[in-house]
């Protein structure tokens, strides 16, 4: 072991900003910092605790939104050439014998009409090569121990250290943590992550040359315990991969290969054929134990401490059904970038963003995160259908985007984060549970369904409408919320 | 002579069995190999009885009723005209020979019937028997000594009515009107049972004419006063309400001699409509019973032998004979042709697939899936799917037949180009089985609120004919458990609110079992479907586990069996459903063994009763029980690492 603090690979020990966590929100915010400082008058330092990509399985699905952002801070032509897949929007399927939706981003107005879909390593190992050709300092391998704080508490710093003990104390004028869901940052700041709680897991496989139905839609595939998604994520010489990932209690039904199995016998059932069967053989041909990933709710802690700004996941998450937790980092790292902007012409003896540039970062973190989270359970309660009332929402969402191209641009423009106002989110709400209270009613096969049982639906998806009217009031509020007004969290 | 128990068996939830004994790997393996070869070669040995008729003269029964229904088309025939000689030969073989020494003809569970001595009675005398041969008086004693032939059940009296035996006003009235009401009306025959449609449609035909079948008398078997005039039936039960309701029958009735307007015609075309109508693919109506019915009603109306549908219904009777052993009587053990209730039931074919896999099971199985809108989704919102009862009904839902069908379509091989299908049929059934949610959560088996018919509140003496059981009787409880379990196969689990609404129901029916002590007496079948629900639903410490395994535990003899070869193979299922091989599983195992030791090829003494039956449908016997079930067990037992010897 050797626990001197020295410099190691690093080329200074004090940076303008040190960014902790080298993955896509990472990556993004310290070139949208480096692209804020034009004359490369500041020190970015990107570090991660991993020797090249994270093992672990992890989003790969870009909205529009987040393509405009890949696009403007430059990764998108290197991603493409690498193989990214534009991608057209959704596909879903309330069951593999029914007609599915097509969720097109070409129907929400005033967007980019594609998204893009890339394997997580490739996106990794591009963005990491596109920040290293710019003014950014990236070394990996480093984990962050601890922060370096200043007189009255504010962050001033990281000391990081590698596997093989080695340590090294950096002073920063902010730290942005982009470490992920279990971030370390936001633990060692003591930011509260009350309410984080593992609601799942997500088991993932890649099928190469898959038969999906719309070739360039991510597929979400309903019936199941959970839903199933299938995406392409990746084009080389001439075969497509496709993502394919299950959703699976928190409590495992099977570990270890008796999980292939299970996923087998449960879920590729409700996987229309002949990428059911495709999906299976990519089952059956894998080795060892299935990529996983747990499925994280963290409702949105502080996004910021003075000296700190927390992005991407680390800045909350939710269940990726929605895919919409790379486009938030993106958006994060944009956010982040403007402020950076507007602060160029600071000298470079003053801190880069100030506690008004954290603060904006923060209002405006918190008008979209919130809606993004409740968006993100809703779907996934009413798409998992454990319930009478999910179910009839689940049932008036299908009705609803099956009723004209109107209903399904207005859903898709929420949920692909292209839509931020509060009057949508509040109407998109009172219609579909307004179509679910009506659906609810109505038996799609039975000739006589007795009345008794169309009032105990109807009940269900009222008291689920009612259940989330919290929920709706809090993104109101988060959307509707004066930026002057302070928070009681904060302090900035 | 046979195993009082019920059919269902559940399927086995150890590891997935491949149906490949030499997988097994205990120490004892051989051994074990063996005997789950041997079952398995025996139930092989069934299903080419029962399946493939190319291979033998006459297929045999996976299903054997009494006589009632041989009796019923000896009876028949005097208007349909269309037994062989041989077959008439062979149904009176398989009548008589069934008679027991007494003179009665016995249910299935060995009890002295009035309605089937009867009957049995009648088509010995239409067959030509002297009805003062030895045989004959004793059956006429018999039906005399349980209060005569006007105190049999109502289709038997209905017989008796067409024949001129007895007046029409023996027989409930039944106003034309009421099949003029909105299905969502109670009252509508819309809510009644299948068969009680398929029996109360045509008799409003046949009794509106009313028919005569010329048939010889029965009158001897009626008891008469004093004075010589036959007692009447009652109709109703005993007590005020039935007072009432015989009042009221008596005014129905007096009230047909008063100008009712053009209703009653038009209720008697739409009840002979709904007669054409629900005639199925395989030409039969729900069962033999009603089709017997269904067809005398057509003749009525005026079809001639050549219409279609009499010949698809005959061909439909036809189809459901095969070849019985038969279980009591002065030739109890001689196989000859019975008259099932219909033709080939498909839960016991799928357990028989399930037992003896074959290449063609799964293209033969989604072939049987229900493809049509049936009465069955009047009030359950799903689309057409499931299974039928039997081959061909393809619009009656049986919920049992389902999930054994769905058992068996679990075992492909997701690399098999029959794949696709397997999960496209898998998936329509499980929609169906949730859409079969009572809403207190237990599960029905032909249609909801087949045990909630409102019409069966009135105190009819027949009211039973309306309804499947009481929704808390074994039958529900074992079809819930199964469904719940199936439910569990395919992912579902309790945080669900459908399968935590039927564990809910479940609990509290084995609570209630329990206190009662009838844990003790409860079917093997139904403790073994209790066992393959709690162990896909539950965990270690939980009291319904612990109940069934208490219960379970407790009713093991000495010798290590549970009284029969279908109530230990059920028990040694019931033990690995709870993922248990332990020392009695072993012992169940060890006596099963010993049941199926070399040289038994035929093993007659291992069918099993099955349920009460369906409305007056009687209780039937399920012949290929013992070798199948044994044989699922056995291999699953294998496959969860079981073993026939202890260590010491």
């Amino acid at each position: 072991m050797n626990d001197s603090i020295n410099h190691g690979p690093f080329r200074h020990d004090h940076y303008d900003v040190v960014i902790v966590g080298a993955a896509l929100a990472g990556c993004a915010t310290a070139k949208a910092m480096a692209m804020a400082d034009p004359e490369q008058r500041r020190r970015i330092l990107v570090i991660d605790r991993c020797v090249g990509v994270h093992p672990r399985f992890s989003g790969e699905f870009i909205h529009p939104r987040g393509a405009a952002a890949l696009e403007e801070l430059g990764f998108y032509d290197a991603l493409s050439a690498a193989g990214a897949i534009d991608v057209d929007g959704f596909a879903v399927f309330e069951n593999a014998d029914a007609r599915h939706v097509d969720l097109a981003y070409a129907n929400v107005p005033n967007q980019r009409p594609r998204g893009l879909s890339v394997h997580h390593k490739v996106l990794v190992q591009v963005q990491r090569q596109v920040v290293a050709d710019s003014h950014v300092e990236l070394v990996e391998g480093w984990a962050v121990r601890e922060l370096v704080r200043g007189e009255r508490g504010e962050v001033r710093g990281v000391v990081v250290d590698t596997r093989d003990g080695h340590k090294a104390r950096l002073t920063a004028d902010l730290v942005v943590g982009a470490d992920g869901k279990a971030s370390t940052v936001r633990k060692l700041a003591g930011i509260t992550d009350e309410g984080r709680r593992t609601i799942g897991f997500t088991a993932g496989v890649e099928v190469h040359d898959a038969s999906l139905p719309r070739p360039t839609y991510a597929h979400v595939f309903l019936g199941g315990w959970g839903p199933v998604l299938a995406y392409p994520i990746l084009k080389r010489d001439g075969r497509v991969s496709t993502r394919v990932t299950f959703d699976l209690p928190v409590d495992l039904p099977a570990k270890g290969a008796r999980l292939r199995e299970h996923i087998m016998r449960t879920y590729l059932p409700f996987v229309p054929s002949p990428l059911a069967a495709e999906i299976a053989a990519a089952l059956a041909a894998g080795k060892g134990p299935l990529e996983m990933a747990p499925t994280v709710e963290l409702p949105a802690p502080s996004a910021v401490a003075p000296g700190l700004a927390l992005v991407g996941d680390a800045g909350g998450c939710s269940h990726p059904i929605t895919a919409s937790g790379m486009t938030m980092g993106l958006l994060d790292a944009t956010t982040l970038g403007r402020e950076a902007r507007r602060r160029a012409h600071v000298p470079a003896g003053q801190a880069w963003l100030d506690a008004a540039s954290l603060r904006r970062y923060r209002v405006e973190h918190d008008r979209y995160v919130p809606t993004r989270q409740v968006l993100a359970a809703a779907i996934y309660e009413a798409f998992r259908g454990g319930q009478a009332g999910e179910r009839a929402i689940r049932r008036a969402l299908f009705d609803y985007w099956e009723s004209g191209p109107v209903a399904r641009s207005r859903s898709m423009s929420l949920l692909s984060c292209a839509e931020d106002r509060a009057s949508v989110f509040l109407t998109e709400y009172l219609k579909a549970a307004g179509h679910a209270l009506g659906t609810s009613l109505v038996p799609r096969h039975a000739s006589y369904f007795p009345v008794t049982d169309r009032l105990r639906r109807a009940r269900g998806a009222a008291s689920m409408a009612q259940g989330k009217l919290g929920l709706v009031a809090q993104v109101m509020w988060a959307q509707l919320r004066p930026s002057w007004l302070p928070h009681a969290s904060a302090r900035l | 002579m046979f195993d009082r128990n019920e059919g269902a068996a559940p399927r086995e939830t150890a590891p997935r069995n491949t149906g490949d004994p030499s997988a097994v790997t205990t120490p004892d393996a051989p051994r074990l190999v063996e005997l789950v070869e041997r079952t398995r070669r025996l139930a092989s040995d069934w299903r080419t009885r029962a399946l493939h008729p190319q291979t033998v003269d006459q297929p045999w029964l996976l299903h054997v009723p009494d006589v009632g229904p041989a009796c019923e088309v000896v009876l028949a025939d005097r208007l349909l005209h269309d037994l062989r000689p041989d077959e008439r030969e062979g149904l009176m073989a398989w009548i008589r020979g069934s008679q027991d020494a007494s003179g009665a003809w016995l249910s299935a569970d060995g009890e002295p019937n009035l309605s089937l001595t009867t009957l049995g009675w009648w088509a010995c005398l239409v067959a030509g028997d002297d009805p003062s041969s030895e045989a004959m008086v004793r059956a006429r004693r018999v039906v005399h000594a349980l209060g005569g032939a006007q105190r049999t059940d109502f289709h038997v009296r209905l017989w008796l009515a067409m024949g001129g035996q007895i007046p029409w006003s023996w027989l409930p009235a039944i106003p034309a009107e009421m099949f003029l009401l909105p299905p969502s009306v109670p009252l509508s025959p819309a809510n009644y049972s299948p068969w009680a449609r398929g029996m109360l449609t045509p008799y409003l035909l046949i009794a509106r004419a009313p028919a005569r079948l010329q048939l010889p008398d029965a009158s001897p078997l009626l008891l008469e006063r004093i004075a010589g005039t036959p007692v009447s039936p009652r109709l109703t039960r005993a007590g005020l309400a039935g007072d009432l309701l015989q009042a009221f029958d008596r005014t129905v009735k007096l009230s047909r001699k008063l100008p009712r307007g053009p209703l009653p015609r038009i209720a008697s075309g739409r009840a002979e409509a709904w007669v054409t109508a629900a005639q199925q693919a395989n030409g039969g109506w729900f069962s033999v019973r009603p089709t017997l019915l269904s067809l005398i009603a057509l003749r009525v109306a005026g079809a001639t032998s050549d219409d279609p549908r009499l010949r698809r219904g005959l061909d439909y009777l036809r189809a459901s004979r095969g070849l019985a052993r038969i279980v009591h009587g002065r030739d109890a053990g001689k196989v000859v042709l019975a008259q099932a209730l219909g033709p080939t039931p498909l839960r016991a074919t799928a357990r028989l697939m399930a037992a003896a896999p074959e290449d063609g099971d799964v293209p033969w199985l989604l072939r049987q899936e229900i493809a049509e809108r049936g009465p069955w989704q009047h009030r359950a919102d799903a689309d057409a799917g499931g299974w039928p009862l039997s081959v061909g009904a393809r619009q009656h839902l049986d919920l049992e037949a389902t999930c054994a069908v769905v058992d068996v379509l679990d075992r492909v091989d997701p690399s098999s180009s029959q794949v696709s299908p397997a999960w496209a049929t898998t998936r329509r059934a499980t929609d169906v089985i949730l859409a079969m949610q009572e809403p207190d959560g237990h599960f029905s088996r032909f249609e909801r609120g087949e045990s909630e018919v409102f019409m069966r509140r009135f105190p009819w003496t027949d009211a039973d004919l309306l309804a499947l059981g009481n929704g808390l009787d074994d039958d529900h409880l074992r079809l819930s458990a199964r469904a719940l379990a199936r439910l569990s196969a395919i992912g579902f689990r309790s945080d669900d609110d459908r399968v935590a609404k039927g564990l809910r129901w479940i609990r509290a029916r084995v609570g209630e079992a329990r206190r009662a002590g009838d844990l003790a007496t409860m079917p093997m079948s139904t403790l073994s479907a209790l066992a393959e629900c709690a162990g896909a639903h539950t965990r270690g410490d939980d009291a319904l586990r612990g109940d069934v395994e208490d219960a379970l535990r407790r009713r093991q003899r000495e010798s290590g069996d549970y009284g029969g070869v279908v109530d230990t193979a059920l028990a040694l299922q019931a033990f690995v459903g709870l993922g248990e091989t332990c020392v009695q599983a072993r012992r169940a195992a060890q006596a099963l063994a010993k049941a199926f030791a070399p040289g038994d090829r035929d093993l007659p003494g291992l069918s099993q009763s099955v349920s009460t039956g369906f409305g007056l449908s009687p209780t039937g016997l399920d012949p290929s029980a013992g070798v199948r079930e044994s044989a699922i067990a056995l291999r699953a037992f294998a496959a969860a690492g079981g073993r026939l010897e202890s260590n010491g």
